[in-house]
């Protein structure tokens, strides 16, 4: 009955738009709050262009992937949803996504969008996720502290030798002022910003389809030796040791920390919130140079059976527009197709432009239980980044953390 | 409502006599209560164990399983390693609040000046909700931005500031002294309503005998105060038992997954996880455990022969 009201008072309200006809549909899509501040300025913005219109909904991050399981199972899911892209694999593996294979080959920029997002994507040789929003890690030094230390406030640290030495002459400047700073109980952050390290230097942390882990690596090892030394050496705030996550942006923002591992949504996040402090951004380097990033950001996943492809395809393609790609970059992401990444970002601040290549460059773990080996606060990644960077025995932490991911991989559903 | 209206009107139903309309009359003022129970617990309940026996994903196909969920939790080391550390927090935990509350019940029981201030500053915490005082005191506790580090730091008593949440001990023993500042003056209440219905001329006769204060406190109010103990006992086991807000939100289970209890671990695999099934055969385990544990206290507790 309260369906009902709401799709007439819906009806009502398109017709009274003066842009509706009796053709037009409406169709409802999701989106995590990370997403709630470009997310409604796109719907907007093809709302006002367009006779078929989108109900958005705005989901808290940590819910929203429950309220989706509960609403599909009883029948009531949304036609979308833009979706954190790791999670695109379980859901198609859970068999509740829409095959997209055939759309997604037949868009003329197919090749272009960021291809972490095209692989977390597939499943099985099959397509369920496009790209929709991205956040790609990259290092961001505080460039008064710099300056302040006798550094050169324009040059980033471009490897780990860099980083040690540049966090500890900040460090020397006393006071609150702290060398470098990470989230260290937070296994998302870590995965985002610390993995790069690895990545760039030639290692991994998970077989390139997800079936085995490879914790057990030289390189690994040298990225937590890196983390550890400074740990030591007294540069990262007492603090860092207990973070779950809630200082990843804010302990660089208070203007205090030399560096830090952050994302592209810290330039944005930076810029409008906290316009006095001057920073740089550089990416995230290897031991001895080289680089990496994770890509991050949102798939956009289409229900599977919805009747609504028509308008969610209408709706993709929008957003897939130079428009609809630079009012993303606006607003906070940045933008997933490459071959237009350029022209979108053109008059915002140049600093998206190392953001930019760092995404067209980045990489994301595949697994379909992303969740429970790295994200869930309570499991293997999590529980071994605090034991290797603060702990005593970082031998026995990788080797349990071995274990326990392999043994979550082989349990998982195969199908 | 409707109900009571269409079955008490008819003035047939007068013709009834005696015990049995009494019964159908005490049914109806029961009926409320009854359908509460039946809608909101027992058939939850019998969902709960009827989802235990699946397979059963958040997303995708569910399959009926039969006891294989069970046979998992067998072998489930890390929820056997949850459950060992709610048995050890709710020992302590029960000690502590006791040693706490029984004190503070003894020193507001009789009317003295300021009793209703002392009163009202012991119960104010147990009025806030567990997750809000779980965020307050994850502030306090915490290492840059909190109270107690910073403070000991600032006064000069350590030279270093202190991360309180980092190793096990001191991050396990200010959870204790949170629940302790929250729940203790809840249990102070109910001891103080037990104390206050001793009758006084008991005690009265009793120092006519000449009983010290410490015989009187063994021989006359921890026998009369059984039925209260086991009352503020059965919460105190039962609560900490179930215990999750403050170690989901000030520790994460952490420092290193040392303090997930068991239906952190339930709320794990049910909502990280997305194993519905394994979550409600975990908690019909756990539902399990606790009413056996709660029918042993009652009859540890039980009435002696003759009292009353």
């Amino acid at each position: 009955m309260r369906n009902l009201i709401a799709k007439l008072a819906l009806a009502a309200a398109v017709l009274g738009s003066g842009l509706g006809t009796a053709a037009a549909e409406t169709a409802n899509i999701w989106v995590r709050a990370d997403g709630s501040n470009f997310m409604p300025r796109i719907v907007d913005a093809y709302n006002k262009g367009h006779t078929n219109q989108i109900k958005l909904d705005i989901i808290p991050n940590a819910e929203i992937i429950p309220k989706y399981g509960a609403a599909a199972a009883g029948g009531t899911a949304p036609d979308a949803l833009s979706l954190d892209l790791i999670y695109t694999p379980s859901f198609a593996a859970a068999g509740q996504l829409e095959d997209i294979t055939d759309w997604a080959r037949s868009l003329p920029y197919f090749a272009s969008p960021s291809p972490a997002h095209v692989k977390t994507g597939t499943y099985k040789d099959h397509i369920y996720g496009l790209p929709f929003s991205a956040d790609a890690s990259v290092l961001i030094w505080n460039k008064k502290l710099f300056k302040q230390a006798g550094l050169d406030p324009e040059k980033g640290p471009a490897n780990w030798a860099e980083i040690a030495a540049d966090a500890e002459k900040v460090n020397a400047l006393g006071g609150n002022i702290k060398g470098f700073y990470f989230s260290g109980n937070c296994g998302g952050c870590n995965i985002f910003t610390f993995t790069p390290l690895i990545w760039a230097s030639g290692g991994d942390i998970l077989s390139e389809d997800g079936s085995k882990a490879t914790l057990d690596s030289p390189q690994l090892r040298g990225a937590i030796d890196l983390y550890r030394s400074m740990v030591k050496k007294d540069l990262v705030p007492a603090g860092a040791q207990t973070d779950t996550g809630a200082n990843f942006f804010a302990a660089f923002a208070a203007g205090n920390i030399g560096i830090s591992p952050s994302g592209a949504f810290a330039i944005g996040a930076l810029n409008t919130q906290y316009p006095n402090v001057d920073y740089g951004v550089t990416f995230l380097p290897g031991k001895d140079g080289n680089w990496s990033s994770f890509a991050g950001g949102d798939n956009f996943v289409v229900t599977k059976g919805t009747k609504k492809l028509p308008v969610v395809k209408e709706f993709l393609d929008f957003a897939y527009s130079l428009e609809g790609q630079t009012i993303l970059a606006k607003y906070g992401s940045l933008p997933v197709r490459g071959d237009i990444a350029k022209d979108a970002l053109k008059d915002l601040d140049p600093r998206y432009q190392i953001a930019a290549e760092a995404m067209a460059k980045g990489r994301t773990p595949y697994s379909v239980v992303f969740n429970d080996l790295i994200n869930s606060a309570n499991g293997p990644w999590t529980q071994m980044i605090n034991e290797v960077f603060f702990g005593d025995d970082v031998d026995g932490a990788i080797a349990n953390a071995q274990e326990t991911m392999q043994s979550i991989i082989d349990q998982a559903p195969q199908k | 409502m409707t109900t009571i209206a269409t079955t008490t009107a008819p003035p047939r139903a007068r013709k009834l006599v005696g015990a049995g309309r009494r019964q159908w009359i005490g049914l109806l003022y029961v009926a409320p209560a009854v359908a509460l129970v039946v809608v909101f617990f027992l058939i939850p309940l019998g969902m709960t164990a009827w989802m235990s026996l699946h397979n059963w994903p958040l997303m995708g196909e569910r399959t009926y399983i039969g006891l294989g969920n069970y046979v998992a939790i067998l072998r489930d080391t890390r929820f056997w390693n949850a459950l060992k550390f709610t048995a050890y927090y709710t020992v302590i935990v029960t000690i502590a609040i006791f040693a706490v509350a029984f004190p503070a019940a003894l020193f507001v029981e009789r009317p003295r000046p300021l009793t209703n201030l002392y009163r009202t500053m012991f119960f104010m915490p147990a009025v806030v909700g567990f997750a809000s005082a779980s965020l307050l005191w994850s502030w306090l506790l915490n290492v840059d931005s909190g109270l107690f580090s910073p403070a000991a730091y600032e006064l000069g008593l350590i030279d270093r500031k202190f991360n309180l949440l980092a190793t096990f001990q001191p991050a396990f023993w200010s959870i204790i002294a949170m629940v302790v500042w929250k729940v203790a003056g809840f249990t102070m209440i109910i001891l103080m309503a037990g104390l206050q219905s001793i009758p006084q001329d008991l005690q009265e006769a009793a120092i006519i005998d000449g009983a010290g204060p410490f015989a009187r406190f063994r021989a006359i109010t921890l026998p009369l105060m059984r039925r209260t103990l086991a009352l503020a006992l059965i919460l105190s086991v039962a609560g900490s038992i179930l215990a999750f807000d403050q170690f989901y939100i000030i520790l994460r289970g952490g420092p290193r997954n040392q303090t997930l209890t068991a239906v952190y671990w339930i709320f794990n695999q049910s909502f990280v996880s997305f194993k519905l099934g394994y979550g409600a055969a975990l908690s019909m385990v756990l539902l399990v455990i606790l009413v056996a544990l709660s029918l042993v206290q009652l009859w540890l507790l039980r009435k002696p022969e003759g009292l009353d």
